[in-house]
């Protein structure tokens, strides 16, 4: 953990004893260790810090309120580098050597399919900061995702496109997480009178993308989908001067990727739940929190990690302190009103979240501003 | 003599030992020292004994895992296809591709190899039909060894290094046979060396024929371990991790692998618990490592070793 964020956590100790959301109250026995793995550093970094940042909130505020049936929990945080073959090493670790009851994380779709064969194996509770992703995912039951289903996101570009009467789409998208809404695009454009009339590909991280977006910019969409968890790509959009909408999902949504874009990220527009600059009334309690202790606005993975400490922490504390992995599993699936979303994890995609939850966001000089539009129940 | 039968004896108990006091994600990192052994120990041959800079070891790193992973997930077959598939295409591969680019010398052929990884690289991630792409083919099953599953590290630990001892006595068998000598001929002088009729071409190709079958071995070995393939591990980055093991271990030394796989695998392990600044403290402390030893670590044991026997001759003297 770096000294900016120790102090920041110091700082959030103090101000959660002070704070509406804190209730005073003391905990004792031995911590309940959870297991976390973010991606700190590397291409997810964007993704990993924030939500880091939301779960060490979230551990405080708990613990600050009495912790779980009146024991402290203690998050075991870990960086997987943005790298599969890691975030391995650090899950067996955290299963088996630190011994914690759950794991949070891991931040990208290829490090939660690698760490879900042993989460599955071991029937062991998850919650993963990814939508439901590759179809090996479907059968994994103690595996939660706090973020929507790819098709999910599919559905909210869409549902945009077509409130604005964009019907030639050009898409760029990154090789993890965009490759697989892109596969859901691909089967739903039709049904929202959708062509698509140029796909380009690129790798995740990748520090270049400009003859891609050229591919794109040549086809003369009506608009461009971004579906990545990096800035290159908004940026080589507004370099090579194009003028159609973009619309972006929600991977790019956090403040670390939005500052990188720079000119870039103007007139964005971003499916996504938590508009920090003006937040729904059962998310303003959290934002109002996290700018106290972080000096920062917080988005939607700061919220995703805030809300899995607490799915997690509920499920801990339903099936009790001796429970078995699989029951806190079975405690996990259930209905959850969260920060980011009213959640359902018993349902089939192991999210729950409904279409109709989206808000649409605008980024003007850096800033998010909440639009109208909105997807009916 | 027999003390050294006996220090053989005691690091054999040692090993025997190890994976089951260690906490397992220590056993797990044991099985990916012996993965990376294996890998390691190709490099070092084409370096220590050729002179030849190989970044192209995770080519065939990956070919062995996708092979294994397709043949496994995708097909049904047994995993043993999957190993005779994955070193058949490496071998194959390393043969057509060594024969062009080995008649290069220093850093030409040290780009060539770069630039394989970096189109295999490239192809592994736009054939997602048949790699997954980033995100992979996941379910590899584990190992079955006669109905006996090798789903855990403690498990895995002990057929992972009896892989890695055979790759070693076929290393140490190559380097002690006439070809051994002939390489290091070649090594030293190859323009002596091409006037004693050594084929020059056809022994490097030999040797890097040898690196891809060690190479795809360890990738099946991976695979089958980590039950879960994708692009991300077999990237340029991966080819220069596996070039440092026998940088820091000592090219020419098989314990010298065995410690640069060490090296590589517990080091930045143990420094990511130090937190985000874990890549800068790693790459300082290879840093030091090449300056302080450049001979390896296996070359700074030589060193006290050769220090200890002057300074005991002296005494006596």
């Amino acid at each position: 953990m770096s000294l900016s964020s120790i102090m920041r956590l110091a700082g959030a100790t103090a101000l959660v004893g002070v704070s509406a959301f804190a209730v005073q109250a003391q905990t004792s026995g031995e911590p309940i260790k959870i297991g976390a793995i973010v991606s700190a550093t590397g291409a997810g970094a964007g993704l990993g810090i924030p939500e880091r940042n939301g779960m060490l909130l979230a551990e405080k505020t708990i613990n600050a309120k009495g912790g779980i049936n009146g024991r402290p929990i203690k998050l075991i945080v870990e960086d997987d580098a943005s790298n599969p073959d890691t975030a391995l090493s650090k899950a067996n670790d955290l299963l088996f050597s630190q011994k914690v009851v759950a794991l949070i994380g891991p931040s990208l779709t290829a490090s939660t399919v690698a760490i879900g064969g042993v989460t599955h194996a071991n029937k062991f509770p998850q919650i993963a900061f990814t939508g439901i992703g590759p179809a090996v995912e479907k059968e994994r039951k103690c595996l939660a995702h706090i973020l929507p289903p790819q098709k999910l996101n599919a559905q909210a570009l869409l549902e945009y496109a077509k409130s604005i009467k964009a019907t030639k789409i050009g898409v760029l998208h990154d090789a993890g997480y965009g490759n697989v809404v892109m596969a859901e695009i691909r089967l739903l454009a039709e049904s929202y009178g959708v062509k698509l009339v140029a796909v380009e590909k690129f790798e995740v991280g990748a520090t270049d993308t400009t003859t891609q977006a050229a591919k794109v910019k040549a086809a003369q969409p009506d608009a461009v989908f971004i579906i990545a968890t990096s800035a290159t790509p908004f940026r080589n959009v507004k370099q090579l001067q194009m003028t159609q909408p973009v619309v972006a999902a929600i991977g790019s949504s956090s403040y670390e990727y939005v500052n990188a874009m720079g000119p870039g990220a103007d007139n964005v527009v971003i499916p996504e739940f938590v508009v920090g600059e003006d937040p729904l009334p059962h998310q303003k309690a959290f934002v109002d929190l996290y700018k106290q202790t972080y000096n920062s606005t917080p988005k939607n993975f700061e919220a995703a990690g805030w809300d899995a400490v607490h799915v997690m922490a509920q499920a801990i504390g339903k099936a009790g302190p001796n429970a078995t992995p699989q029951a806190i599993c079975d405690a996990m699936r259930g209905p959850y009103s969260g920060v980011l979303a009213n959640f359902n994890f018993s349902a089939d995609d192991m999210t729950g979240i409904p279409l109709s939850s989206f808000v649409f966001s605008k980024l003007v000089n850096g800033k998010y501003t909440r639009t109208p539009f909105r997807i009916a129940q | 003599m027999t003390s050294r039968l006996f220090w053989i004896a005691v690091a054999l108990a040692v090993w025997a030992v190890l994976p089951f006091v260690v906490p397992r994600n220590i056993a797990d990192l044991l099985v990916f020292t012996g993965i990376y052994s294996i890998a390691g120990l190709g490099i070092g041959l084409l370096l220590g004994h050729c002179g030849i800079v190989n970044l192209a070891q995770a080519t065939f790193y990956g070919l062995g895992a996708y092979a294994s992973a397709y043949c496994t997930v995708m097909m049904g077959l047994p995993s043993a296809v999957g190993f005779v598939a994955g070193a058949v295409i490496s071998m194959a591969l390393a043969y057509v591709i060594g024969r062009p680019i080995l008649r290069l010398t220093g850093y030409f052929l040290a780009l060539g190899t770069l630039a394989l990884s970096a189109i295999a690289s490239a192809l592994f991630f736009e054939w997602d039909w048949l790699t997954g792409g980033t995100l992979g083919i996941g379910g590899i099953p584990k190992l079955d060894l006669f109905g006996f599953v090798l789903d855990r590290p403690s498990r895995y630990y002990f057929f992972v290094w009896i892989v890695a001892f055979a790759c070693m006595a076929v290393a140490r068998n190559l380097v002690d046979s006439r070809t051994g000598l002939m390489l290091r001929a070649m090594r030293d002088s190859s323009t002596a060396a091409a006037s004693l009729s050594i084929d020059l071409q056809g022994l490097r190709t030999r040797v890097f024929v040898v690196c891809a079958l060690f190479g795809s071995l360890a990738g099946s070995l991976f695979a089958h371990h980590a039950s879960f393939v994708s692009t991300q591990s077999f990237t340029v980055d991966r080819s220069i991790s596996f070039l440092l093991i026998p940088v820091i271990g000592g090219a020419t030394s098989i314990p010298g692998i065995v410690a640069g796989a060490v090296f590589v695998t517990f080091l930045p392990e143990f420094l990511s618990k130090l937190g985000d600044i874990h890549q800068i403290l790693f790459g300082l402390a290879l840093v030091a490592v090449v300056v302080m030893l450049p001979d390896g670590l296996m070359g700074a044991v030589g060193r006290i070793r050769a220090w200890h026997v002057a300074r005991r001759g002296s005494d006596a003297g």
